[in-house]
């Protein structure tokens, strides 16, 4: 992205401007402009990519090309070389497989991996033919091993490639790259979909540094996901005073706390509140939907039922008054929201959870 | 000789897909169409709280994201006894109309417009358009470099590979542009969704958002930029396209298929939950004079040819009873996916169903103009049309909308407890076709969940009579003259927009728990 902006005749004023901007957006101090400027600049090639989507729904690809700053067309055309990505490539049958195994043997390009990988049964996700003398259909496992060898890092991208997401629980038994394929090499970028946001930035913090920023002990960047949704939750004031949704049909309560709703957001270590989703216009809770955890290890079936008020975790004084009440019980609701937030800080303040 | 053809993957579309084609004499003698990926969402659903299925659904497909959660809230109203309110139902007719905008744009530009040029045309562009200047200049500096990914390699160039630098570099601007048009969409269904692809405010009885007028200034402000693209770009486009250099692949009508077409109705007009914009309907053999309303009753799936088993080999069965019991060994069977069947017969879904079914005068007098024949440019055509179609509604529901915000406090939602028992069915008209969600609810859980998605409809394998799905019947007679460069068949298979990941559901072949709900 930025060496776009140094090749439309950008100045040299504007460009450090951004890579100052840069390195606020990656948690790092404005004296590293510099440096990102030199590594953006003196990269001889375009950094190549590799991606490859198994038990995938697309939706990370289609997140990444909702990026804004920089945009798709900046990152395809500038700042990496995308030697393969089954939903956006020219390229299709033998055509793509060739350039698939082609970059494998050149090696050392960032592999993006999307979707859960299949553990049940190798056949639940074929990519591809085994070569071009025998059509039997490829497992993307076998792909994904090959793959994994030559990559100099690897970015699972989306909560199925980190940890199996939704599929974990599903007959294919979808499971992350980490676990599958080694740990070594790997960046996790969990949410589903991914924030775009945090695959640009992650890409430009190795391209600057050549290796991968602090990661929490779930390999997720600190810069991303050093913080709980609820400490950052605008919805928190009303958390504390225990005004809970209870009906959405009721105005009153619009912004008040998701956590009968089934919120999440106490469990959950992610930017979400700052960064939001599709240009900062949103994100789940702001639109009254409950945090579903998806950056979590636990995401999806551990969190179940995801519009229930979690039960591991009583509120105290709730479990005593029917829930439909409790957003409107007012001369109850100041103390009992104190009482469950400090006890909400005992359960889940484990703000230390992202550090090593 | 019959030469045996496989393309695998089929790239530019979602999910997995492979296709394998006999050619003899240069055209297509036979088909087969494969999903190659599973992941089996409802053995999940099965005895969880009814409302996952929205969240969880959702994620069958990152594409033509919202639309599983919107049919799947659509079940749970009709199982929960919702009665959405007049604001829930034009915030998600706000949401499904941007979702089809942007969705059309990507399909066309990104997806599909690679199939029919070739990229390096750019560098001979003769012209001044600044734009355009800088595009040549970023694809030489990429020749140069000897880095053209992800634009090449492709397949060789055929008799309709557009070459004309000026129209090429058009095009190739426009399909940077439609990735910021779809982007903008996206954003639009962010705003009242909390984010997308994956919305997460559409539920039974309507959505959890309450709308404030910054915020439909906002959606308003956006949806103008797409409108533009569609109006003045998309259509435009198609229009030149298919009147000029691809009129000869329009009239030959190359990709048609059994002309069986079925689509939803979609766009709700008011809370009697019975006016729609588009009121849905169904076209046998091609007799656009007799269209018949959409009877959910005669859908049925066969598993003949999929991997999966029904009990007592039974040929058909309707989504309320669906099985889907795993068979990864069948002999016989060639796909994931499963084969829908209205009264018995395969149907193509998706906007030139919708065409044909609902006969839009503007666009039926265009394709009567030029003699196109269904086939996969008219799917294109379809496509554009019906994305206008929506341009030129979606501000009504805007002004409606802002109209009911003075009016008192907006409810959007009933809230309505679980039942302990229920059934529902969703349908929605999505961009990809009719889609629709059956649910069966006992003691509080799910009993049984079951989705019928457009590409189960157009890409599904043979059935039990060995009938052949829409992909295969309709690559028959597709010009394949060297077997090294099939891009017809892909042309045509892409102008369907298949989603695999939708296509495939499967139930947990092994749970008790799931095991004691088949019917034997």
């Amino acid at each position: 992205m930025l060496s776009s902006l140094t090749k439309n005749k950008v100045s040299r004023r504007d460009f450090m401007k951004a890579c100052a901007a840069m390195a606020v957006y990656l948690g790092l101090s404005e004296s590293f402009a510099p440096k990102i400027a030199d590594a953006v600049e003196n990269a001889s090639k375009k950094a190549p990519v590799v991606w490859i989507e198994a038990q995938s729904c697309s939706g990370d690809t289609e997140a990444f090309l909702n990026s804004s700053e920089p945009t798709p067309a900046q990152i395809l055309l500038d700042t990496i070389s995308l030697k393969y990505q089954d939903t956006v490539m020219f390229g299709t049958g033998y055509v793509a497989d060739k350039a698939l195994d082609d970059a494998i043997k050149a090696g050392g390009y960032v592999l993006v991996v999307e979707g859960s990988i299949p553990t049940a049964d190798p056949l639940f996700c074929t990519v591809g033919t085994e070569s071009a003398t025998n059509p039997a259909r490829k497992p993307v496992i076998d792909t994904l091993k090959e793959a994994y060898k030559n990559a100099a890092v690897v970015i699972a991208l989306g909560s199925c490639a980190t940890w199996g997401g939704v599929v974990q629980d599903c007959p294919s038994k979808g499971r992350g790259v980490a676990e599958v394929l080694g740990k070594d090499k790997v960046i996790n970028l969990p949410l589903c979909p991914c924030n775009p946001d945090h695959l640009a930035g992650t890409i430009v913090y190795y391209l600057t540094f050549k290796k991968a920023p602090p990661l929490d002990i779930h390999q997720r960047p600190l810069m991303f996901f050093g913080s709980i949704i609820h400490d950052n939750c605008p919805r928190r004031a009303h958390f504390e005073r225990g005004e809970f949704v209870t009906d959405y049909g009721d105005p009153k309560q619009a912004d008040y706390c998701l956590y009968l709703k089934g919120c999440k957001g106490p469990f959950t270590f992610s930017d979400c509140p700052s960064r939001g989703f599709n240009e900062n216009v949103s994100w789940c809770i702001k639109a009254s939907a409950p945090c579903a955890g998806c950056s979590q290890p636990e995401f999806y079936a551990g969190f179940s039922p995801l519009y229930v008020k979690s039960n591991d975790v009583n509120l105290p004084g709730i479990g005593g008054v029917p829930s439909e009440t409790v957003g409107t019980v007012a001369a109850a609701v100041t103390a009992l929201g104190v009482a469950a937030h400090l006890v909400g800080r005992s359960v889940f303040g484990k703000k230390k959870e992202g550090d090593k | 000789m019959a030469n045996k053809i496989v393309i695998d993957p089929v790239t530019r579309i979602e999910g997995h897909l492979r296709i394998e084609v006999e050619v003899e004499n240069g055209v297509v003698k036979d088909a087969w169409s494969t999903g190659t990926m599973a992941r089996g969402f409802e053995a999940m659903l099965l005895g969880r709280q009814p409302m996952d299925a929205i969240y969880v659904t959702e994620r069958s497909c990152g594409v033509c994201t919202l639309v599983h959660g919107m049919a799947s809230s659509r079940t749970l109203d009709m199982a929960y006894g919702c009665k959405v309110p007049e604001a829930g139902i034009l915030l998600r007719n706000l949401m499904l109309a941007a979702l089809h905008m942007g969705d059309h744009i990507q399909i066309f530009y990104n997806l599909n417009a690679p199939d029919y040029i070739d990229i390096t045309a750019v560098a001979g562009y003769k012209g001044n358009d600044p734009k355009l200047l800088a595009i040549k200049d970023k694809i030489v500096s990429l020749v140069k470099a000897n880095d053209t990914s992800p634009f090449t390699p492709t397949y060789k160039n055929d008799q309709y590979t557009l070459t004309d630098p000026e129209i090429v570099t058009t095009l190739v601007s426009h399909y940077l542009q439609a990735i910021e048009a779809r982007a903008i969409a996206q954003k639009c269904v962010a705003i009242f969704g909390g984010k997308s692809p994956h919305q997460a405010g559409i539920i039974q009885g309507g959505v959890t958002y309450h709308p404030n007028l910054e915020d439909l200034i906002k959606y308003k402000e956006s949806i103008l930029k797409v409108i533009d693209f569609v109006e003045n770009v998309y259509w435009k486009d198609i229009l030149f396209l298919g009147a000029g250099p691809l009129l000869p692949v329009g009239q030959a009508g190359l990709g048609g298929g059994y002309n069986n077409y079925l689509s939803g109705p979609e766009f709700q007009a008011d809370e009697s939950g019975k006016d729609f914009l588009w009121k849905g309907g169904v076209v046998t053999d091609g007799n656009l004079g007799a269209v018949q309303p959409l009877d959910g009753q005669k859908i049925a799936e066969s598993v003949a040819h999929s991997w999966y088993d029904y009990s007592n080999n039974q040929p058909l069965l309707a989504p309320y009873e669906g099985q889907t019991k795993f068979n990864l060994t069948k002999e016989g069977a060639y796909s994931f996916v499963k084969a829908p069947r209205y009264d018995g017969k395969p149907y193509e879904v998706g906007p030139l169903a919708w065409a044909m079914t609902t006969q839009p005068k503007e666009f039926m007098d265009i394709v009567t103009k030029l003699n196109i024949k269904p086939g996969f440019l008219a799917r294109h055509a379809a496509r554009s049309y019906q994305a206008v179609d929506v341009a030129r509604n979606v501000l009504k529901w805007v002004d409606q909308l802002a109209g009911l915000m003075g009016k008192g406090p907006l409810i959007v939602n009933d809230d309505k407890p679980t039942p302990n028992t229920g059934k529902g069915a969703g349908f929605v008209e999505a961009p990809r076709g009719f889609l629709s969600h059956w649910a069966i609810i006992e003691g509080g859980k799910l009993k049984n969940y079951q989705q019928v998605v457009p590409t189960t409809w157009n890409g599904s394998p043979r059935d039990a009579n060995n009938v052949r799905g829409q992909f295969e019947q309709s690559l028959i007679g597709i010009p394949v003259p060297d077997p090294e460069n099939p891009v017809n068949v892909v042309r045509n298979i892409r102008s369907f927009d298949p989603c695999l990941a939708c296509a495939i559901h499967i139930i947990h072949p092994e749970s008790n728990r799931i095991l004691k709900f088949v019917v034997e």
